[in-house]
């Protein structure tokens, strides 16, 4: 557990990388961090509660649009639309979650959740009076406290920032008694409910937080992409958010961070040709299921004791 | 025992459609008495154990709990209250170790918000001393060397053990066990039945029991209620149950 | 307005025969295997592209490049079986779900990588004709489709109602571990299944390359409309699936006639949601969802 104070290192040596990089490797890094917060709420509701919810992306999207139209339509500077985008993710998170309060589960529920998410895509196409429809949206410069967040540079400390912030929290969360709820209730919900847990509550509580987390991610891709389409949200996307869960490891937040990584960093290794991401990230996670079913996140715990989280499964 | 019941059942039925699993039971448990419940397959212990818990809510009828009202509850309200259950077959969480099993049986006793979390109030303290708690139960029971082990992995008779150290946790006056001697040893049967004296006799925890390992029911019930057809046969100490030409009819059919 | 009911219901039904094919044979795998194959919608889109190649690539007569793209998605679907789901058939329901989402991922990308974006128009083996029956306009495309799917129905009922065959996979789909007692190899029966399933859905596919443009984005509407008619059949009821196809048919055009167009594109959306929600045992299922 010691060792584990040396984490709070990682972000301080990711300090001075931008002087590194060029702008497109930037832009890489950027994704790969706005990637994080999606990794982590996913794997919140999937990995640790352990429910089939497939709406992640829905949580995304209504991040991104959230923050992206009242930048467009009120004029509100980006900062400002953080925490609204928070709130709508987390909004769609307690949504997703009303099925599982009524009892639905496993293929049923991840069929539910997989038709809301296409829903919400479809909402994207057609109310283009607020998104752009199909062609979607030009998302303006952010701006925090007047300060231009107008190169990737810039925004990678923002993002770096918030993604501490979110790391930090969920830490804290997953290993108070609340996270030992969440595994609890994946193991068995209904000693659960018998051990005093208000299992329903605790449900509603990881998605919402799941879909809140995944909310700022999405505030984070308006801006760092600048142009919002509902193409962004639909199944590959959703394939590309498992991917990141499955190979970096389920239940564990390591595991989102190295996935949100790898899976931003392995379709830029090849010349980019349609329909390679998702042949890319089919067989990544068909191997990792065959192989390797506790993803990346196994061996490092392997290789050190201090990447042995607490919650973390194997 | 003239002193107000523990858990008192009047009159309590649930039906399944149009099959009735409990018929009009009632029945009083004190503190520091174990209860137990028989009968054949199909008699309804099952169901009338579940009501009591809250996992299976009675169509009609009332459960009282110290004084309290509790048809109706959830399962995790009655638990609150200080009624705790084990389950027939492995209630445990198999991915958590023993310790953290019983930490989660202590859920409630850590006092940590979510918004403390979010704030950056560490929970630190409240998980040490449930932490210290935790570990403390599990070397009451003997079994302390096994608090860092997954529970899936543990013998039958480790895993039952430490799903009566969790249901302790919280020191709850009422504890409700389904079949707890199910495969287990002769040895480790005999040792269930030194915990579960102990428990009612020294420390006063009534129990309700369903039991099929008769030897065992006779060996620590104060009381045996026959439950056949989901109708109340009997209701007598163990001894005089043995003798009840009601039970054997309930087990042996009409003779 | 009333006057267009029966149209309506005519061409409904013929879109519901192939809501109901698609069901069908995801039904016919999650029955044997109980595992709801995600993977499923790009399987019925490799169908649909196999006969494409095999028929405008090869230059084969329009039958027999059906029935190699049957053959082959059956070889796909029992080796994705045997290879890939059999090994982690104990392992949590997660990774079965993600490993059938993983292939179908697979199939599709492999799918664009060869064709882009580009979009492929239908196949038109036979002439495009349309029929006046009293007021109701019946195309080629609806005497195809609702006969192809009629035949293959009364073929399956027959195998599974009368032939031994048939009673030995009904026999397993009742108790699997009844059949494992008197013989049966479980694990290939999945396999089989599978196999079942993927050229059942090709089958489908074939229908689907005659009246719609193929992309490689077909699986994924492809799949969500499976499960919708599914929902409302009752998951695993192999007549539901049919019963349901055919519902969901009619009640897209009637929605999309009576109250606004866009009922056409998102009835498949809306349908698995609140049927679950208002019965989660789907309208004439059994019970599925967590109890003591």
């Amino acid at each position: 557990m010691k060792g584990r104070r040396a984490f709070w290192l990682l972000p301080l040596a990711l300090l001075p990388v931008p002087l590194l990089l060029n702008p497109y490797q930037q832009y890489v890094l950027n994704t790969a961090l706005l990637y994080v917060p999606v990794g982590i709420g996913f794997n919140l509701v999937v990995g640790n509660l352990g429910l089939l919810a497939f709406s992640n992306v829905a949580y995304f999207g209504l991040g991104a649009y959230t923050s992206g139209v009242l930048m467009v339509q009120i004029g509100l500077p980006w900062w400002l639309t953080v925490i609204p985008a928070a709130l709508m993710g987390g909004a769609g998170g307690a949504i997703a979650s009303i099925p599982a309060l009524r009892g639905v589960r496993l293929f049923y529920l991840a069929i539910m959740t997989l038709a809301f998410g296409e829903l919400m895509r479809w909402t994207y196409i057609r109310w283009e009076s607020l998104t752009g429809g199909s062609m979607g949206m030009a998302v303006p410069t952010a701006t925090l406290f007047g300060w231009a967040l107008d190169t990737d540079r810039r925004r990678f400390y923002v993002f770096l920032a918030l993604v501490v912030l979110i790391v930090a929290i969920t830490d804290r969360l997953l290993r108070s008694r609340f996270g030992r709820a969440f595994l609890a209730i994946k193991d068995n919900e209904i000693a659960a409910a018998a051990m005093g847990i208000p299992t329903d509550r605790y449900i509603v509580l990881a998605f919402a937080w799941g879909g809140a987390v995944v909310g700022v991610g999405g505030a984070m891709l308006a801006i760092s992409v600048g142009h919002l389409t509902p193409v962004s949200f639909d199944l590959t996307e959703l394939i590309r958010q498992f991917a990141i869960i499955m190979v970096g490891g389920l239940a564990s937040l390591a595991g989102a961070i190295v996935g949100a990584v790898i899976i931003t960093a392995a379709p830029q290794v090849f010349i980019s040709f349609p329909g390679f991401d998702e042949l890319v990230f089919g067989l990544l996670i068909v191997l990792v299921i065959l192989f390797l079913p506790r993803g990346l996140a196994s061996l490092l715990a392997r290789l050190h004791p201090a990447f042995v989280e607490r919650y973390y499964r194997d | 025992m003239t002193d107000a019941p523990l858990l008192s059942v009047r009159d309590v039925t649930v039906r399944f459609g149009g099959l009735v699993a409990v018929d009009a039971v009632s029945f009083d448990l004190h503190a520091g008495e174990i209860c137990a419940l028989i009968g054949p397959n199909g008699a309804g212990k099952t169901t009338l154990f579940n009501a009591v818990a809250g996992n299976v809510v009675a169509d009609g009828g009332n459960i009282r709990f110290r004084g309290e009202e509790i048809a109706g509850l959830t399962p995790h309200e009655i638990s609150a209250r200080g009624a705790r259950r084990t389950f027939q077959n492995g209630g445990l969480f198999p991915e958590l170790t023993a310790l953290e099993n019983v930490l989660v049986g202590l859920h409630a006793q850590v006092a940590s918000s979510f918004l403390g979390l979010l704030l950056g109030r560490r929970s630190a303290v409240a998980e040490a001393s449930a932490t210290a708690r935790a570990r403390e139960l599990l070397s009451t029971m003997g079994i302390a060397s096994i608090a860092e082990r997954k529970t899936g992995a543990l013998s039958g008779g480790q895993q039952r053990m430490v799903e009566i150290v969790r249901a302790l946790a919280t020191n709850p006056p009422l504890l409700l066990l389904d079949e707890p001697a199910v495969g287990l040893a002769p040895a480790a049967r005999q040792r269930l039945a030194d915990v579960i004296r102990d428990l009612a006799h020294r420390r006063g925890i009534g129990i309700l029991l369903i039991e099929h390992a008769i030897e065992l029911v006779m060996s620590v019930a104060d009381r045996v209620i026959v439950l056949n057809d989901g109708r109340k046969v009997a209701d007598a100490p163990p001894e005089q149950v043995r003798a009840d030409r009601a039970v054997l009819e309930a087990y042996l059919g009409h003779a | 307005m009333l006057a267009l009911l029966p149209q309506l219901v005519v061409s409904g039904t013929s879109t519901g025969m192939l809501y109901a094919l698609i069901a069908l044979s995801m039904t016919v795998a999650y029955r044997a295997t109980t595992v709801v194959n995600f993977g499923h919608g790009d399987m019925v889109a490799a169908g649909a592209y196999a006969v494409f190649v095999f028929g405008l690539g090869f230059g084969l007569p329009f039958l027999i490049a059906m029935t190699l793209a049957i053959a082959l998605l059956f070889t796909a679907g029992f080796a994705a079986q045997r290879l890939l789901l059999q090994p982690i058939v104990a392992g949590p329901h997660l990774s079965l779900a993600m490993m059938a989402l993983a292939i179908g991922y697979t199939v599709r990308g492999a799918l664009r990588l060869e064709w882009g974006n580009e979009t492929i128009n239908p196949l038109r083996p036979y002439p495009q004709d349309a029929y006046l029956f009293g007021n109701i306009v019946v195309t080629t495309d609806d005497v195809v489709i609702g006969g192809c799917v009629l035949l293959l129905l009364a073929a399956l009922f027959l195998l599974f109602q009368v032939t031994p065959l048939g009673k030995v996979i009904q026999a397993t789909f009742q108790s699997q571990r009844g059949a494992a007692l008197v013989g049966i190899n479980v694990p290939l029966f999945h396999a089989l299944m599978w196999g079942g399933g993927a050229a059942l859905g090709a089958i489908g596919g074939v229908m689907l390359s005659l009246i719609t443009p193929l992309t490689p984005d077909l699986g994924q509407w492809t799949l969500i409309q499976g499960f919708a008619a599914m929902t409302l059949g009752g998951f695993g009821s192999l007549g539901g699936a049919v019963a349901g196809g055919i519902l969901l048919g009619i009640t897209e055009k009637l929605l999309g006639f009576y109250i606004n167009t866009v009922f056409i594109e998102i009835t498949g959306y809306l349908v698995p949601i609140l049927v679950l929600m208002l019965r989660p045992q789907g309208l004439f299922g059994r019970r599925a969802v967590l109890r003591v």
